[in-house]
């Protein structure tokens, strides 16, 4: 029993969390992060950290790794050479999309443009039909010429794509193994494997960047893997994944396009952590960072998976953790419209030149500058690291305090009420939306910039506790810490929610149950780590979209067959209820996909990690002038957090600094340390 | 209000009421997606949702087109007409008005069904939620409401006037009843109509939800302020562009019955901040149903001013105002009962067509090519073999987009004043009884130019045992999408039949009813686009990348010979 560590890799920095699975001793790590070559900094780092808290390497247990390799190849166009294969007469589809244009008015904008080009998109005779029939064969002659065309070209990778292949897919298998045989260094992705599900142009898309994205991966997987090799020759290393879990390295190799969106979930996963241990089973997330704030919504310790996201341009419908992004975070910049609103964002200053208070170069006024204005960011970040300059931030507000016509400090003021709109806005989006009641949610912010703009949120939204995590700018790493191995299994099967069908219902779960079981065997995991979960997406018949409806979880493989379809039938009414507000008790009901996830317990230690409590007794070190509302500035404390002892309350005002975030305590708030080093704030109405 | 100084709403409230509001049509158009049950409205999204104030002017919406805004707009107005300072029982809380026809409901067309809803305030008019969409039937003399071959109105479906479907929360259930029986496939309807009911009432909840933060007062003035810097915005906007009058005409192919070669002809004059539009010269209206109501001539227009001006204002009645336009009463674009009007999509594209081809002298950085100037329309119906039930199965085709002055046009899309998905080849033959061999661009049918039009769309279907009527409308399919600037014309678009043994036969462009057997497909191609400056300006790695990608031909290549 040895250590466990989380990596997640960012733009900017590169955190780790070490944890002891024994002791539960804990440490964190931050270097900067190394975008050429990302392996860098994560060998960098371990060694790093080995040396300053006395780690032995080799007793490294686990390594869980969140990358955004695949997220930035995606972004920046930097992925493999591509051929698609697919049917006779639809080379264009790809191209076509849903015929629609990104923005009504603006003619000089375009849908992104597809990942492979016609020249590459190569067609096959044979056809499939909505019932899963063959109509006519694959034409294997086509195929050879494809695979020539793919060898002159001096292709990498192939992207399978076949109408109604979610149904059968042995023409898609066929071509595989044509391929693979007579071209053995093209790596392949098939869409009855990527995403075996309904919606042609979707699924092809999925497939294409899953294609695109591999050459990328693999050549990092080697990179990396060699390395860990050497330095922690013990370990298991795992990826993190869009839904939450992780995948083994091999998986991770067949399909990267799982990890395109995964950035925002590791940081969702230790909220779900800590819904779990604080007893709060109803959570919303607040993660602001820089350019941009996520949003998730936590409901009865568990965060709801999307199937329709989008990721650089493109359409995804793969299972991710239900997260939301707006362009709100410290960097974002305010400025005025041409019909002179002024607006927040999307627009950020970054990291470099950064806002103006970074002393940087930067002359635009952000949300940051705004805080220091207002004293409640510190104007020293980073235990000293670095230095803001208010006075800068200042320069940057007068133009626009001026053409108001109102003092900096209510223009600054002004910038932050837009930025809280925004995430108040979202936020509502992702619950009242979706038929949840924000009152009945504790909100967690975290990342830099999280905790900052987390009080009038709340109280917008009429939320009166926040939970504030002891390391609020690294929660990802801790998430990737507390992570389980998952993977998805889905089958597209329409079928009529009468009683009759409940030998399909029962044959179907059992099939994929089976596949989950398989897998299972094949990561290695134990039968006391292992878990099921049923859900079948279902709708009205005649509607198009689909809710996904949970109806079994268990330890074992062993269910008990559904015996009648109004269990069933209930269920969906429930969540159409919860979802539209209404439902057809009339109406018939049918189901279209299956899904069994299945997950892996990684972290079998429940107990929390020690929080470590430094002297400093808990008592104020300065004291500064915050305006907090009303136009007036009050004289506040200013406390470090981690002298703070457990069970110690305040109450606002006060300004509570750590290493990586800032907490203002509004004036009536009040906040306690819980045991495990969480600060829990009750917000005065 | 009686206070004498009208509250002021500085630009930060402003900025965060303005979101709040965008958030509420965000939300009732998601609903109503969602929840309604006509492919058309769940997978294509032809749908908008609207807030107005007391005065019925647009003040924010999520729309997929313009048209709509002219018809929630106008059917509004029909409302305050109607039931306005007390008339027919007046405007209480908990109403709800019903309406499509263009003639009294101002509407555009009959398929487009409109729900409107007062919101109130302490006993006060403060706004109302409004939506529109369109249903896949609506009754008539033909499956989808929207053919070709109809004369009047009457042929055209249920003819709904301004009318309470709810009165104070109470459906009048006569009414619905009404409604369900004048259509086909009314269980289908009857979703769309609840799904459209559910968005209402959700639009109304919002803005009360506002009203009880803010304040109905500052509701008010912020409808008031937004109003009034978009229209500051507009004609600043407008003020960029140098005065003087230019003219434009172009034709239309024909109106389904006897009348071909129509005129639409325009003179726009800019002089400073205001801008004028003079339809006068253009064909009188027509038998046929390519006739369009006043109000969605004026969105059109509005449409095509907004683009090439400013993308991204805020559409609301400070950019209706800031336009003036006139077409004669009785004509094309300012069509009187008892016109039949289904089809006016296409009329309503070329409106955009000459309006920019009137203004591209004047900004010739904007201006685009004319893109494929329909909305190229199939409607399949019959019995499913399986089922031995019936259905309809209605699709709006994209094409070509015209060619820019710094970049190609694009392939295979919907342009200008709609922009309404495709259905799924999945979904499509799941659904229906139909087998799509085809679904790709049309080759060599964007025009050649130094940057080139886009390719239009070619879908092949055919019947899967058992007969189905087809009827399309199609535009563009004898008069070629113009270039500009010397870019050549782009290609027309044609409906075919294809025998398994046999050759194509050409159908006319508004085919109606025509019987087809499983072993005939149904060809669909609709125009290309043209083409932006001359040919011989295109760079020799544009004219490498056609002949890589296989688009087009080398015989439409060698056109591009001297430039190399």
């Amino acid at each position: 029993m040895g250590w466990i560590i989380g990596v997640d890799v960012g733009g900017t920095f590169t955190d780790f969390q070490a944890i002891h699975s024994e002791t539960r001793e804990m440490h964190l790590g931050k270097r900067p992060s190394t975008p050429e070559d990302p392996s860098r900094a994560i060998l960098d780092g371990l060694q790093e950290i080995a040396a300053e808290f006395d780690i032995d390497l080799a007793e490294v247990d686990r390594l869980s790794h969140g990358t955004t390799v695949a997220t930035n190849a995606l972004i920046q166009r930097r992925g493999g050479e591509v051929a698609l294969i697919t049917n006779a007469g639809f080379r264009d589809l790809l191209e076509i999309g849903r015929q629609t244009r990104p923005h009504m008015y603006d003619t000089h904008l375009d849908a992104e443009a597809p990942l492979v080009g016609r020249e590459r998109r190569l067609t096959v005779g044979g056809r499939i039909l909505a019932d899963g029939s063959e109509f006519a064969p694959l034409d294997m002659d086509a195929v050879d010429a494809a695979i020539e065309k793919m060898r002159e070209a001096g292709v990498e990778a192939c992207a399978v794509c076949l109408i109604f292949s979610f149904l059968n897919g042995d023409h898609e298998s066929q071509i595989r193994d044509r391929v693979q045989a007579a071209l053995p260094d093209v790596s392949l992705s098939l869409s009855s494997e990527v995403q075996p599900e309904f919606r042609e142009f979707e699924r092809f898309t999925a497939t294409t960047i899953n294609a695109y994205l591999r050459p990328v991966m693999d050549a990092y997987i080697d990179q990396l893997g060699a390395g860990l090799a050497d330095l922690i020759p013990n370990a298991r290393i795992s990826i993190n994944q869009s839904n939450g879990g992780l995948m083994s390295l091999g998986m991770a190799r067949s399909f990267p396009i799982r990890t395109a969106l995964s950035g925002p979930a590791a940081g969702v996963v230790a909220a779900v952590d800590t819904s779990k241990l604080t007893k709060r089973a109803n959570v919303i997330t607040l993660d602001v960072g820089g350019t941009s704030a996520d949003l998730a919504l936590i409901r009865d310790t568990a965060a709801k998976l999307t199937y329709e996201s989008d990721v650089a341009g493109f359409p995804i419908r793969l299972p991710m953790v239900d997260v939301s992004t707006i362009g709100a975070g410290g960097g974002s910049i305010a400025w005025f419209d041409r019909d002179g609103l002024l607006k927040v964002g999307p627009q950020s200053a970054g990291a470099v030149p950064g806002p103006a208070c970074y002393a940087r170069g930067g002359t635009e006024p952000t949300v940051s500058d705004a805080n220091l204005i207002l004293g409640r960011l510190s104007p020293t970040l980073i235990e000293g690291g670095m230095t803001l300059d208010v006075d800068l931030a200042r320069r940057a507000f007068e133009p626009l305090a001026e053409r108001l016509g109102i003092p900096i400090e209510e223009a600054a003021q002004g910038v932050i009420d837009i930025v809280v709109a925004n995430m108040v806005r979202a936020i509502r989006t992702i619950s009242v939306e979706r038929g949840h009641d924000p009152r009945d949610f504790v909100l967690m912010p975290f990342g830099g910039a999280g905790p900052l703009h987390a009080r009038p949120v709340a109280l917008e939204l009429g939320i009166t506790e926040m939970i504030v995590p002891g390391a609020p700018g690294i929660l990802c790493a801790e998430g990737l810490l507390v992570s389980d191995l998952k993977e998805s299994f889905v089958q597209s099967h329409r079928t009529d929610l009468a009683d009759g069908a409940l030998e399909r219902i029962n044959a179907t779960a059992a099939d994929l149950m089976k596949q989950a079981e398989d897998w299972f065997g094949t990561e290695g995991i134990s039968e006391a780590d292992r878990s099921y979960e049923l859900s079948l997406d279902m709708r009205f018949v005649g509607q198009n979209f689909e809710l996904n409806v949970p109806v079994w979880s268990g330890p074992t493989p062993e269910r008990t067959a559904f015996t009648d379809v109004d269990t069933l039938r209930q269920a969906f009414f429930d969540e159409h209820d919860t979802v539209y507000g209404f439902h057809n008790a009339e109406a018939p009901v049918e189901i279209v996909n299956y899904r069994i996830s299945a997950n892996g317990r990684q972290s079998r230690n429940e107990a929390a990690a020690k929080p470590q409590i430094e002297a400093g007794g808990g008592e104020p070190s300065s004291t500064r002038q915050v305006w907090f509302e009303g136009g007036e500035s009050v004289e506040t404390p200013v406390y470090t957090r981690k002298t703070l002892d457990i069970g110690q309350t305040l109450t606002g005002p006060a300004i509570i600094e750590q290493l990586d975030a800032t907490v203002p305590l509004h004036p009536g708030d009040r906040a306690t340390v819980d045991p495990l080093g969480n600060l829990l704030i009750e917000v005065k109405k | 209000m009686t206070d004498m100084t009208p509250a002021t709403v500085d630009p930060i409230k402003l900025e965060i009421l303005s979101s709040a509001y965008k958030s509420v049509t965000e939300e009732c158009f998601i609903s109503l997606m969602k929840s309604a049950y006509s492919t058309n409205i769940k997978e294509r999204k032809d749908h908008s949702t609207a807030i107005m104030d007391a005065d019925g002017r647009l003040v924010m919406q999520t729309m997929v087109s313009p048209i709509h805004i002219a018809s929630m707009t106008a059917s509004l107005a029909a409302v305050l007409e109607k039931f306005g300072d007390g008339r027919n029982g007046g405007i209480k809380p908990g109403d709800m008005f019903v309406g499509n026809d263009p003639h009294v409901a101002g509407g555009t067309h009959l398929p487009d069904v409109n729900l409107t809803s007062p919101i109130f305030s302490g006993g006060k008019l403060i706004a109302f939620a409004v939506n529109i969409a369109h249903h896949a039937d609506i009754g008539g003399m033909a499956p989808g409401s929207m053919i070709g071959g109809m004369t009047e109105i009457y042929q055209e479906g249920l003819r709904i006037p301004c009318v309470k479907l709810f009165r104070e929360g109470e459906l009048q259930q006569d009414i619905m009843d009404l409604l369900l029986l004048n259509a086909r496939l009314p269980a289908e309807r009857r979703g769309d109509y609840f799904a459209q009911i559910a968005a209402c009432r959700l639009g109304v909840r919002r803005v009360e939800e506002i009203i009880g933060v803010h304040g109905a007062d500052t509701v008010v003035a912020s409808f008031d302020e937004l109003i009034r810097r978009t229209h500051a915005r507009m004609r600043d906007s407008i003020a960029t562009v140098k005065d003087g009058t230019t003219t434009f005409e172009d034709v239309m192919d024909d109106d389904g019955r006897d009348a071909r070669d129509i005129p639409i002809k325009v003179s726009v004059t800019i002089d400073g901040p205001s801008i004028a539009f003079d339809f006068t010269g253009t064909a009188p209206q027509v038998e046929g149903n390519v006739n369009v109501t006043m109000n969605a001539t004026v969105a059109s227009v509005c449409y095509a001013v907004q683009a090439l001006l400013d993308p991204y204002m805020t559409n609301n009645q400070g950019v209706l105002d800031a336009i003036d336009i006139h077409a004669p009463e009785g004509s094309l674009l300012n069509a009187v009962f008892p016109a039949a009007v289904a089809s006016r999509a296409h009329t309503c594209q070329r409106i955009v067509d000459v309006v920019i081809g009137a203004l591209a002298p004047l900004m010739p950085e904007r201006a685009v090519a004319a893109g494929n100037g329909a909305n190229t329309m199939a409607v399949f119906s019959g019995n499913d073999p399986r089922t031995g039930e019936g259905y309809v199965y209605l699709e709006t085709i994209g094409g070509g987009m015209g060619a820019r002055s710094d970049k190609d046009g694009k392939d295979c899309v919907q342009v200008h004043i709609t922009n309404t998905s495709n259905l799924p080849v999945e979904a499509i033959e799941m659904e229906y009884p139909l087998l799509i061999e085809e679904y790709g661009l049309v080759p060599d049918s964007g025009g050649a130019g130094a940057f080139r039009g886009g390719c239009g769309i070619r879908r092949v279907v055919r019947p899967v045992d058992h007969e189905f009527t087809f009827s399309g409308v199609g535009e563009r399919f004898r008069h070629k999408p113009w270039g500009i600037f010397g870019g050549h014309d782009g290609k027309t678009g044609r409906f075919a039949l294809a025998p398994q043994d046999g050759a194509e036969t050409v159908l006319p462009g508004k085919p109606s009813n025509v019987r087809v057997k499983p072993d005939t497909a149904v060809i669909l191609e609709s125009p290309g686009a043209g083409g932006y400056g001359a040919p011989e300006n295109r760079s020799p790695e544009n004219v490498q990348a056609d002949r890589r990608s296989e688009k087009f031909s080398e015989d439409y290549l060698s056109v591009y010979e001297s430039s190399a």
